[in-house]
């Protein structure tokens, strides 16, 4: 019997048919019953009855041939799949040592990856705890802020109205007021300034959220007459009073108040925004009547009860604000309701930045699969022989494929592997490098769904850069490289093409990126010489905010005002200082409707409104704002003597068109102490920007400090010393004048127009980085192709050049290639960021989404990058000795 | 006499430990080892054999037989070795200690 050990095993053919195994096992059973027949008949059975014998002998025969079959059909199916296990695990094997063997490749390949991974992570936490993750409360898609509204603009709603709106909704399970400012805590250790929240009794049952210790407030607690109750933040409770688990029921002292803490918040509880503690709203009685509905400075959010549309509460507080515009006209006339999902207001502005960067950083993406593509193409060719030479072995075109893939699926793992440790740093940097105005950063986290979105980046990426080579080898040419003999000296068309195409759609997708970087850049810059309207250097502030309790009357209020400035002039190094209320580009600050005497009165909501400002003696001198006409307060604006108001030429322009507003008088319309204010203009003053650099100016107009005091003093010196020296100056001189007193936002004003450059910045420097990026892969890759073209055309070129071919007509040809497949890349780019530049619009200042200029200048930078890019293999070229090149393909 | 529950698979290893075998010799090679004593059911045979086949214990391969027709020859693999090797020994010891106590028995 003649056998081979294992040669079974080596020719055992993968799948056997069913039917197959139901013949084995038939005649296996045969063999045996003939057998058995004839021993029955040698032991001198008759023939006839032999068989029968045999057969009764042997038990049940069907069901032991069922029995048998059953079992094969297992034992195939399982040693099928080890097989393919096995394979797996060859292929593995093998396409580990393929990469190990070619260290070049496999570290640019990885390196590309777990850039293009990496990056795309990082922007992705960042999108998704910012715009995606749910708010921390109970259903928060039933939740909805909800805002005044008058000619389009929304604003902040008054405490009247909100008070009219939860009495009248039915829509609404619930509304909930906030407003948030500061409140100096002392007695306990350094007076220290925090962020506070006012909120209605009801706020945290609202949001669902429990506090972690304590209670949260109870109804009525709101009240002014209520008792005085706070809520820590886990931050506070933690840092300043060491997690006291004993904190509920004790008193701290709130700007002079003694408080009873109630409860502590948990670490999530973030609304209305990140805040130190929360207090009851104490709204007044006059706030809550018609007299102080036009005082309009609270947010208000709601929860939509249940089983109702937001649709229907939209109507339903479109009718009652209509009520209302009845009720009061003084304050109401053409004022609205506008309902905004709490999740999409909280976002806001930033959405549509944040989503542009995750497609410029996916673009990026797109780039490195395209460089890693065309790397595998170029290796797939050098390894035409070999895979030639497995073919003809017998192996399937599908297993040459699937080892192909392989290799892809191997390089995209560890590239994915390498890219989230890359994410993971890179999303701590993104944050550390946010702006703090964009909101939720704390909830940015490299967590599950962002762990999901490597896996499906590292998936798309090797099907991308690996399904190419793998459909290239497929396509069924590689037996006859084998039959025509591999020497290096042939370039396969298709492979070529392919990898010139990968280059164009890089240069491609690279020009478009780097028009949106130059386009931002022009921005910026445009936005840098945008002038604030005062001169920041060497120009520093701090603020401070009086305690209502030791300061209650405004003649405390002025009387330390006074002081403190003169002690503040009196610092070394201090050439002048003012006080105001409001500095520019903080986006502090209130607007007032103003009457001008002797005009018909205006039609109700059309009167003219600026952003008032206090202003002490000296204030406009130390900010460097200039005076264009009349005068600027003087020391005798003091309180009792004359009204006066120094208006900036947006109020001149705007309200006293073709006139001379200096002498006429205007009055405002209700104020904090409930007075109006009469005066007269004596001086125009040059405009600043109020919140930020770009978009309109606003008419100001700035009343004397003495004749209207408030309790938070914004304080500007011009220094001639070091501002942060003058600074510790300052806080020594407010300590000696109040122990209690905390001062806080002290910085220079260029750090202050540094702060509101903040977020342009930020997307300028990412955008640049992934241009950058793309540059350099697209770069890397015109090198890889131009460099693997010289390669395959060394005995064409070295036959050129032994036929008198000049080295600049070696380079030139060469060059010619690339630049053909850059042109084409940048003009294609050029089309694709012409169609596509325009969702950079609200991200521009000064500067056309279509900018020719820079549409040229990218263009140009590009194609030379491209130039440099091919120049270099194209001088190896050159320098090839015809001899050897011909010798060696010989 | 009937096969105790189990006796099968180890009869059938010791059988291949030889050499290899198709199914009608092995039947054969137990009933005259064992003098017509021990009754082998072909139907369980052939279940034991592809049973066996399937753990992995033994495998098997077409070739010819003494009288050159094709049958499936079944060998041990090295699992079924060290199985065989492991089964017979706790078949003497099993077998020792329960003939130790029909000795004491009859005494």
């Amino acid at each position: 019997m003649p056998r081979i050990p294992g040669l079974r095993r080596a020719f055992r053919l993968p799948w056997v048919s069913a039917a197959r195994v139901q013949r084995e096992v038939d005649d296996e059973l045969r063999f045996h019953l003939d057998m058995k027949t004839q021993e029955l008949i040698d032991a001198g059975v008759p023939p006839h009855d032999a068989l029968q014998q045999a057969r009764a002998q042997f038990g049940d025969i069907e069901y032991t041939r069922r029995y048998m079959h059953r079992t094969d059909r297992g034992r195939m199916l399982q040693e099928h799949r080890a097989e393919l296990g096995d394979e797996l695990r060859q292929d593995i094997h093998f396409s580990l040592r393929q990469l190990a063997r070619n260290p070049g490749f496999t570290a640019i390949a990885l390196i590309t990856l777990a850039l293009g991974i990496g990056a795309n992570t990082a922007i992705f936490s960042v999108v998704h705890g910012v715009l995606m993750r749910d708010l921390p409360y109970a259903e928060p898609t039933r939740l909805l802020r909800v805002f005044s509204t008058t000619e389009g603009y929304q604003s902040a709603v008054s405490p009247a109205d909100f008070n009219d709106w939860s009495k009248q909704s039915k829509t609404f399970s619930a509304l909930a007021a906030s407003a948030t400012s500061t409140v100096n805590l002392t007695g306990s250790g350094v007076a220290e300034r925090f962020k506070q929240a006012r909120v209605s009794a009801n706020m945290f049952q609202l949001l669902g959220v429990g506090p972690t210790l304590g209670r949260a407030f109870a109804p009525g607690e709101d009240a002014e007459s209520a008792p005085r109750v706070v809520i820590l933040s886990d931050g506070l409770w933690r840092g300043r009073f060491g997690a006291d688990p004993h904190m509920v029921g004790k008193h701290i002292t709130l700007d002079g108040y003694a408080t009873e803490v109630v409860g502590v918040a948990p670490p999530d509880m973030r609304y209305p925004e990140p805040v130190d503690m929360w207090l009851t709203s104490r709204f007044t009685a006059r706030e809550l009547t018609d007299a102080g509905r036009g005082a309009r400075w609270i947010d208000v959010i709601g929860r939509l009860a249940p089983g109702v549309p937001p649709e229907q509460a939209r109507s339903e507080m479109a009718t009652i604000a209509r009520r209302l515009e009845l009720q009061d006209p003084r304050h109401n006339t053409g004022y609205g309701v506008r309902l905004v999902a709490m999740q999409d207001e909280l976002v806001g502005t930033v959405r549509q930045p944040l989503i542009i960067l995750l497609a410029a950083v996916g673009f990026v993406m797109l780039i490195a699969c395209a460089n890693v593509a065309s790397l595998m193409l170029g290796r797939t060719a050098a390894r035409e022989a070999e895979l030639a030479v497995r073919t003809a072995l017998g192996a399937g075109r599908g297993r040459l494929v699937r080892q192909l893939l392989t290799e892809s699926i191997c390089l995209a793992l560890i590239g994915g592997t390498l890219g989230l440790g890359l994410a993971l740093w890179g999303t701590r940097v993104l944050v550390a490098l946010a702006p703090p105005d964009i909101p939720r950063l704390y909830d940015v986290r490299v967590d599950g769904p962002v762990l999901l979105f490597t896996i499906g980046a590292t998936a798309l990426a090797a099907l991308l850069f690996g399904a190419i080579p793998a459909l290239h080898a497929s396509a069924g040419q590689l037996a006859s490289t084998l039959r025509e003999g591999n020497r290096g000296s042939r370039t396969r068309p298709g492979s070529a093409r392919a990898r010139g195409a990968l280059v164009v759609a890089e240069m491609t997708l690279a020009l478009m990126l780097l028009a949106g970087a130059g386009l931002l850049l022009k921005s910026f810059a445009r936005l840098r010489e945008v002038n604030p309207g005062f001169a920041a250097a060497r120009v520093s502030t701090f603020t401070v905010t009086l305690s209502p309790v030791k300061y209650e009357t405004l003649d405390q209020q002025r009387a330390f005002a006074t002081t403190l400035l003169d002690k503040v002039r009196a610092i070394p190094g201090v050439d002048s200082a003012g006080l105001t209320f409001g500095l520019p580009l903080s986006g502090a600050g209130f607007v007032l409707s103003f009457d001008v005497i002797g005009r018909p009165a205006p039609a109700p909501n059309a009167e003219p409104a600026a952003q008032v400002r206090m202003a002490s003696a000296g204030y406009f001198g130390a900010m460097g704002i200039p005076l264009k006409r009349g005068r600027a307060f003087g020391p005798s604006d003091r309180n009792g003597a004359p009204r006066v108001f120094v208006i900036s030429e947006e109020t001149a322009h705007r309200y006293f068109p073709g006139e001379d507003p200096i002498g006429r008088t205007i009055q405002f319309g209700w104020t904090r102490h409930g007075d109006r204010l009469t005066g007269e203009i004596v001086g125009v003053v040059g405009d600043v920007r109020q919140a930020k650099l770009s978009g309109d100016l606003t008419p100001h107009a700035y009343v004397p400090f003495d004749q209207w005091p408030v309790d938070e003093l914004t304080v500007v010196m011009r220094t001639r010393a070091d501002p942060t020296v003058t600074l510790r100056g300052a806080r020594a001189v407010v300590e000696s004048l109040d122990r209690d007193l905390p001062v806080y936002d002290a910085l220079t004003l260029d750090t202050l127009v540094s702060k509101s450059l903040g977020q342009p910045r930020f997307y300028l420097l990412l955008l640049i980085v992934f241009a950058g990026l793309a540059v350099v892969l697209a770069a890397v890759g015109i090198y890889g192709v131009m460099a693997y073209t010289v390669q395959q055309r060394t005995r064409e070129i070295g036959i050129r050049i032994a036929l008198g071919a000049s080295a600049e007509r070696v380079v030139g040809m060469v060059v010619r290639r690339g630049l053909t497949l850059a042109v084409l890349g940048v003009t294609l780019g050029t089309a694709g960021a012409y169609a596509v530049t325009r969702v950079l619009h609200s991200l521009l200042y000064g500067v056309g989404e279509r900018d020719p200029l820079t549409f040229i200048a990218v263009a140009v930078l590009l194609a030379l990058v491209a130039l440099l890019a091919s120049w270099i293999p194209a001088r190896r070229a050159a320098r090839v000795d015809p001899l050897a090149a011909m010798r060696a393909e010989g | 006499m009937d096969l105790l529950q189990g006796t099968l698979d180890v009869l059938i290893l010791k059988t291949l430990s030889w050499e290899a075998m198709h199914g009608y010799a092995i039947s054969r090679w137990i009933r005259q080892r064992t003098d017509n004593v021990l009754t082998v059911e072909d139907a369980a045979l052939y279940q034991a054999l592809h049973r066996l086949e399937r753990k992995g214990l033994i495998e098997s391969e077409w070739g010819l037989s003494e009288n050159n027709r094709r049958a499936k020859y079944y060998q041990l693999t090295a699992a079924g070795r060290k199985q065989f090797r492991a089964e017979a020994t706790e078949w003497r010891q099993y077998a020792e200690a329960v003939f130790k106590v029909l000795e004491t028995a009859s005494q």
